[in-house]
């Protein structure tokens, strides 16, 4: 607070709102846990706001504020840890306990629940591109962007997310199951 | 075209099923799917698993948004924070201030005023950036451990010029992490850090003010989501900043003033 008035803020606040279930969504399926997700999304939004300026009106303001998210959740890895040179996601393997609210209403509730905690199961890069090409229906290249990623790695992130999190589901529960 | 179809892999099958496939091939994949049924079942297999997924995890869109949320949303504008402050903080800040020699009316209007004086606001925001800067580090968060707290208070008494103490927090439920020396605008800043049992973090930040702003109040500001408590005290400026609720934030800084008042009439005051 205590900026200028004529401090140019073109973030637009009701689209900041407005995009909070859709970050705290992409949250749950990053840490995997509803309490550190919505810290994560409240880190989220304060970077959203120290970098206002960067944000550039008329673009895709979602797509803006995930990669602020996957940065600081990346970031905040990487302070957790003593490798803190060389963090990736795709260390960052299953996630403690998903809660994931399954209505009542919905007919197979219970696979419905194996799979979100088999997603679980994925790496977090996986996770991440799964949930933003199959969940949030976002264009490829638009996932390449939002990650800072190559094309290909998105792809082949898609790929091997959705071919292991078959498996996964496919499998009987086994204590003896192989996890490639 | 179709004369010479390019073979289908693995990323075109994602592309069609995700509905990212440009038109003209799509005929081709249609084509080649109606012959196929092994790509054709792999095809409906990767459209069932994102509809499964998209009734798993929709429901997270339609849960109740925690107020912390909502606030963090929030522009840090002066007009929000202010009209807020003004709409639901008023008789806490009225409490505050009676605490305070010298207090009178116009609490914002000051505000604005000291704003352009180009001070203490500027030790808010600084205060707010240092604090989540060395909050945020989970190993390092100061230079010196509470163990030594003795010789933390020497030393950076001895860089500030002046007596700093580390006021007990304890009846608050946050103990004392340690404390470092940081960089001001013109002069060096001592941090003490605190933290809770649910490794919440605050750190009070003192430095000698400048000697022409001779204003004390209690003031707040939200820095990128920090809440800043800060206030100027015998030509001392302190600030309080952590993640928690303005209330909250208060009645800690009401702690650390009436602290350092009790300690700083205990001592002989070689200034």
């Amino acid at each position: 607070m205590l900026r200028a008035g004529s401090d140019p803020a073109p973030l637009p606040h009701p689209e900041l709102l407005a995009a909070i279930p859709r970050l705290r969504r992409y949250a749950r399926v990053l840490t995997g846990d509803a309490s550190r997700a919505d810290d994560l999304v409240q880190d989220t939004l304060a970077r959203a706001w120290e970098k206002r300026k960067l944000w550039q009106a008329g673009t895709d303001l979602r797509a803006w504020l995930f990669t602020i998210m996957h940065n600081v959740y990346v970031n905040q890895l990487s302070v957790t840890r003593r490798d803190a040179a060389n963090v990736s996601l795709d260390s960052e393997g299953a996630t403690a306990a998903w809660q994931v609210p399954v209505r009542a209403n919905q007919l197979d509730r219970v696979e419905l629940l194996e799979l979100v905690e088999q997603m679980g199961r994925l790496p977090a890069d996986q996770r991440e591109v799964l949930l933003l090409a199959a969940v949030e229906e976002m264009q490829y290249d638009e996932i390449a962007a939002t990650l800072d990623v190559p094309m290909g790695t998105v792809m082949s992130r898609l790929s091997r997310a959705r071919a292991k999190l078959r498996r996964l589901v496919d499998e009987p529960a086994s204590p003896l199951r192989v996890v490639k | 075209m179709s004369a010479s179809p390019v073979p289908f892999v693995d990323a075109d099958l994602h592309a069609y099923a995700d509905g990212q496939m440009s038109s003209e091939r799509v005929r081709d994949l249609e084509a080649e799917l109606a012959k196929n049924p092994e790509l054709a079942t792999r095809v409906a297999d990767i459209r069932a698993q994102s509809a499964a997924l998209r009734s798993a995890l929709d429901p997270i869109l339609s849960e109740p948004i925690p107020e912390r949320l909502i606030a963090a949303a929030r522009p840090p504008s002066r007009r929000d924070v202010m009209t807020r402050l003004a709409r639901d903080y008023g008789p806490l800040f009225a409490t505050a201030a009676a605490l305070v020699i010298g207090i009178g009316i116009g609490w914002f209007g000051r505000t604005i005023e000291l704003e352009r004086q180009g001070m203490p606001v500027t030790f808010a925001r600084q205060a707010a950036f240092t604090h989540a800067l060395y909050a945020a580090d989970v190993n390092r968060p100061v230079e010196v451990w509470a163990n030594e707290e003795k010789r933390l208070v020497t030393w950076l008494t001895k860089r500030l010029g002046h007596q700093v103490q580390a006021p007990d927090l304890n009846p608050l439920g946050y103990s004392l992490v340690g404390g470092r020396l940081v960089a001001g605008n013109e002069k060096p800043t001592a941090l003490f850090m605190y933290e809770n049992a649910d490794r919440q973090r605050l750190s009070l930040q003192v430095r000698w003010a400048d000697s022409h702003v001779s204003d004390t109040a209690f003031r707040y500001a939200v820095e990128n989501g920090v809440g800043v408590f800060y206030w100027i005290d015998d030509n001392c400026s302190y600030a309080i900043s952590g993640n928690v609720d303005r209330a909250q934030l208060l009645a800690i800084a009401r702690t650390v003033y009436g602290q350092l008042a009790v300690l700083d009439a205990a001592k002989p005051a070689p200034r």
